[in-house]
């Protein structure tokens, strides 16, 4: 009993962690997009609340809190609030199995605690896969229960969106899975210890450098279909503004919204995990083991481990900017030939020569 | 598609050209905006803002009544009441004289078409109202922003004859402005 109600406690712990810092990366990201994308475009982003605007996000978030929430007549009152809901606890719940840094184990009163990941599950790649379709369902509810044409044509472009790109990053990471030999992340992170040359986007067996098993060609159809499957632009067609006026969440306001649109950046943060543990190496740093341990201070090593894959993470949250930055919407014929006849051959492909360098250069 | 092309599509040359021109623009950041409330930009010298009804030094008003300017409007902004001056037949002036902002375009040919320049441009833009009514102006309100806007007034000239209206136009053998 007392066991059972001790890692209730510890699970607790690791998950109000887990969530704060995601809402905290969340809140820093709708700053930092708005201020980057201002810098690319010669502008300056917001600059009144506080010093060059860094207090924008708390600002964004008591006005959202005050706001009237209107739900519009005719719409599904239930499922017009539980749209939202789902959206946002499905995109936290992803990070469940998401390891942030070494897979350490601690020992408290012969209890097995891994403090870096909440759940090391061995099905961990597809407990993600299945959690962002959910993601959709929020959408495509929301889109419906409104009772407003541009939500239900916002849902409607999202459910196909999701269904075509979601095919994608499945394939793309099974080039993945046949080198490690696993669907948990905590051991795909793992495999790919000992350098930059070892992470699977350049795919070194472990005991050379040539880049043999090289998997950038799924990197990169793993990214782009990320980049859809958030709904971000290039492929924000969901919520198209010239378009759509907002999409799925053309009718909703105040709490309801800020959950959609936090929601949005945490399923941005939760593909720029997957991406960074996949292909990236996760926590390990592009050299053999870390600086800490050459000076001595081994027990101090997880702090690089988590700096290294904080820094991917917000790596790939500064190309989701930088994309949005640069490009413009796809239209949406676009979208659905580049999904199924560009990106589904390529991973396809990959999938076969990956297999095929695997049987006969085995890792 | 020839080789060249394919090649371009397939390593996504245009876009990585594209993220290339973003990316210069955040090394070489300089905004172009400027923190409106706060710091605003230059004004050039025949800016047209706000208009307004002027006087002469003495404190009379230069208006004569004879519309004009409302004839000139483009947009019908300008009504003009026109009377005689009590006691002075000859002598008109605006009795009263509105101005529907809200429909105003700022294009000056009202301030071109007065012969005696009793209308001018100040350099004011920032007449942002809750009530659009509050953009109706009538003649002291027009003649207060003349007062703020143009301190330095004309002198009234010396006519050759007291009944005689005076108009700059084309009357050479009356006497004209100094410069």
């Amino acid at each position: 009993m007392t066991e059972l109600s001790l890692r209730l406690a510890v699970s607790f712990v690791q998950i109000l962690a887990e969530c704060s810092i995601v809402m905290l990366t969340v809140a820093i990201m709708t700053l930092a997009e708005r201020k980057v994308l201002g810098w690319m475009q010669d502008r300056m982003g917001p600059m009144e609340v506080g010093p060059y605007g860094i207090l924008q996000p708390l600002a964004d978030g008591v006005k959202l809190f005050f706001k009237e929430d209107i739900v519009p007549a005719g719409a599904n009152k239930a499922m017009f609030a539980l749209a939202p809901m789902l959206t946002m606890v499905v995109s936290l719940i992803g990070f469940a199995v998401i390891p942030f840094g070494p897979n350490v184990t601690l020992d408290i009163n012969g209890l097995m605690i891994k403090p870096f990941v909440i759940a090391d599950i061995n099905i961990g790649i597809l407990y993600i896969l299945a959690i962002a379709s959910i993601g959709a369902y929020g959408i495509i509810l929301g889109g419906w229960s409104s009772n407003s044409k541009y939500s239900l044509l916002g849902g409607l472009r999202s459910a196909a969106q999701v269904i075509s790109y979601e095919l994608n990053v499945g394939l793309a990471i099974v080039g993945v899975l046949l080198l490690s030999g696993s669907l948990s992340l905590v051991e795909i992170t793992e495999a790919q210890a000992g350098g930059f040359w070892h992470w699977f986007i350049w795919g070194a067996r472990p005991d050379g450098f040539f880049p043999i098993h090289t998997q950038v060609f799924a990197f990169v159809v793993f990214l782009i279909s990320g980049v859809a499957e958030t709904n971000r632009i290039p492929f924000d067609l969901p919520e198209a503004e010239s378009e759509l006026v907002a999409g799925f969440f053309t009718e909703y306001s105040g709490m309801k919204f800020a959950f959609f649109v936090s929601a949005e950046y945490a399923s941005m943060v939760l593909v720029s995990c997957v991406a960074a543990s996949l292909f990236l190496g996760g926590w390990n740093a592009p050299y053999p083991g870390t600086i800490f341990e050459y000076i001595g201070l081994e027990e101090l090593a997880w702090i690089e481990h988590i700096m290294w894959f904080a820094g991917k993470v917000y790596f790939f949250l500064f190309v989701f900017i930088w994309l949005r930055a640069t490009l413009p919407r796809l239209r949406y014929d676009q979208l659905m030939r580049f999904g199924w006849k560009v990106l589904l051959p390529i991973a396809l492909a990959n999938i076969i020569i990956t297999a095929i360098t695997v049987y006969f250069f085995p890792r | 598609m020839t080789f060249k092309a394919w090649i371009k599509t397939v390593t996504f040359y245009e876009l990585i050209v594209g993220m290339k021109a973003t990316m210069s623009h955040l090394l070489h950041y300089k905004p172009i905006t400027l923190q409106y409330p706060h710091e605003k930009r230059t004004l050039p010298d025949n800016y047209r803002g706000m208009l307004s009804l002027l006087r002469y030094d003495d404190g009379t008003e230069k208006c004569v009544g004879c519309d004009l300017c409302e004839a000139a409007c483009p947009s019908r902004v300008i009504r003009v009441v026109s009377a005689e001056v009590p006691g002075e037949p000859t002598k008109r002036y605006s009795k009263e004289y509105y101005m529907d902002m809200t429909r105003c375009l700022f294009c000056g040919l009202c301030v071109d078409a007065c012969p005696v320049d009793a209308l001018g441009m100040t350099r004011e833009y920032e007449w942002a109202v809750y009530d659009k009514r509050q953009l109706h102006l009538n003649k002291e309100q027009l003649l207060a922003i003349g007062d703020r806007s143009f301190p330095v007034r004309e002198k009234q000239l010396e006519l050759q004859h007291p009944n005689v209206a005076f108009f700059n136009v084309a009357f050479k053998h009356l006497p004209q402005k100094p410069d």
